[in-house]
């Protein structure tokens, strides 16, 4: 039986070190990569010669465009169109890795937590840029709720620095988590299908086991289509975060 | 779990940034806008050919309202020329008759007086014959003529009592 984790182990292709820091080639580098050109690929080939009346590649895309540019606008209001370029950015890429790691070959990089957690530092860190870009140290009100009496308030300044410490690291887990989890899910039952079906050929009450493989099947089936969903689902609450996260700075007046 | 080999981190940690901010640049100055502008290419177009529509049928409308308006004009136009001319030929009809009424009336009134004329003769003739006939008569039966004056005052009696 194949181990469940061996999917995600990392090889070195191209070893490079940079300044003491090894930076390979690495499987998962080369896939984030391939997600990145697949993903603009399609753009710059679908929106190539954009007409009125679209082509089917051109209404994906515009229907993604419009997906987050309207996640984007009705989470953070009339400034998202600066946002919404990074909100996108990141979806995309997210869903890109995501879906192409739902086939056989293709290594998935968002089933490693160095990289979901980079994503996630990283759209932490431009919310805290562009809160303190936005509002100087008035930023710093992001902490204390209004409308809250006084006296709870050494109660509540610390929940909400600790509720904002917590947001990366759940926005990079809840990515990692889901892929990591739904890879192994598919992975043991795809093997329970082998490892069944094997037994099965024993014959006497062990050909039963062709039943167990057949269960397994379908549920291997049936959690391929709930992954492509969650694949698609992880990216978009990734995005939907990001837009919660950056409208708290954006409008921080309004709160 | 081979995601908690540390040793891959950097590389992992590194090559993510730069292809996602080389991704993002790509996205953002690129790829997106022209997303952006086809759309809004086409909602100008919808919007321009809504207004298009809308100018057409507003014209098109001035046009229906300038023709009604022509045909109520011509209408009314017809109708007064239609009274008029009724009202011209009863005019001249009501005077033809009127002259035609006159003529006959005063044609009627010459020929009363020809008849009374005739009819006076003829009886200022009846009553000589009269008196003819009756100095006739009395000359056969007496065998001498009466006097005039005696007949005219016989004839005159017997007129006065018819």
């Amino acid at each position: 039986m194949a181990e469940p984790m061996k999917q995600f182990e990392v090889h070195t292709l191209v070893p490079l070190n940079v300044a003491g820091l090894d930076v390979s080639i690495t499987n998962s580098t080369v896939w984030m990569a391939i997600s990145a050109t697949v993903l603009a690929g399609f753009f710059t080939l679908a929106f190539a010669r954009p007409s009125v009346v679209p082509s089917r590649a051109q209404s994906v895309g515009e229907l993604l465009f419009s997906l987050i540019d309207d996640l984007a606008h009705s989470i953070i209001g009339h400034e998202s169109k600066s946002f919404m370029p990074l909100v996108f950015s990141l979806f995309g890429f997210i869903a890109t890795m995501n879906l192409l790691g739902m086939f056989v070959v293709p290594f998935t990089p968002t089933s490693q937590l160095a990289v979901t957690a980079t994503l996630a530092m990283l759209t932490i860190a431009i919310v805290v840029v562009v809160g303190f870009w936005k509002n100087g140290f008035g930023f710093f009100k992001l902490f204390v709720p209004s409308g809250v009496p006084i006296a709870l308030l050494p109660l509540m300044v610390p929940i909400e620095i600790i509720s904002f410490l917590v947001r990366p690291l759940t926005l990079a887990l809840r990515l990692f988590g889901n892929m990591l989890g739904g890879h192994v899910v598919l992975n043991i039952f795809g093997s329970f299908v082998v490892s069944l079906g094997l037994l099965g050929l024993a014959g006497g009450v062990a050909t039963l086991g062709f039943l167990g493989a057949g269960v397994a099947l379908g549920s291997v089936v049936a959690l391929l289509a709930l992954e492509f969903i969650v694949a698609f689902l992880q990216a978009f609450v990734f995005a939907a975060l990001t837009c919660v996260y950056l409208n708290d700075v954006v409008n921080l007046h309004s709160h | 779990m081979p995601q908690f080999d540390f040793a891959v981190w950097p590389g992992q940690i590194v090559w993510a940034l730069i292809i996602f901010v080389s991704l993002y640049v790509v996205l953002s100055r690129v790829l997106l806008p022209r997303v952006r502008a086809a759309l809004e290419a086409r909602a100008a177009k919808i919007s321009g050919d809504m207004d298009e529509a809308r100018r057409l049928r507003a014209e098109a409308q001035v046009q229906a309202d300038a023709a009604a308006k022509e045909i109520a004009d011509a209408r009314l136009r017809a109708q007064r020329t239609a009274s008029e001319a009724k009202a011209k030929s009863a005019d001249e009809a009501k005077a033809r008759q009127a002259a035609l009424e006159a003529d006959l009336n005063a044609r009627i009134a010459d020929a009363e007086v020809k008849i009374r004329a005739s009819r006076d003769q003829a009886m200022t003739n009846v009553r000589s014959i009269a008196a003819d006939t009756v100095v006739a008569i009395s000359e056969k039966l007496t065998g001498e003529a009466p006097a005039a004056a005696d007949v005219e005052t016989a004839l005159s009696a017997v007129a006065s009592a018819n």
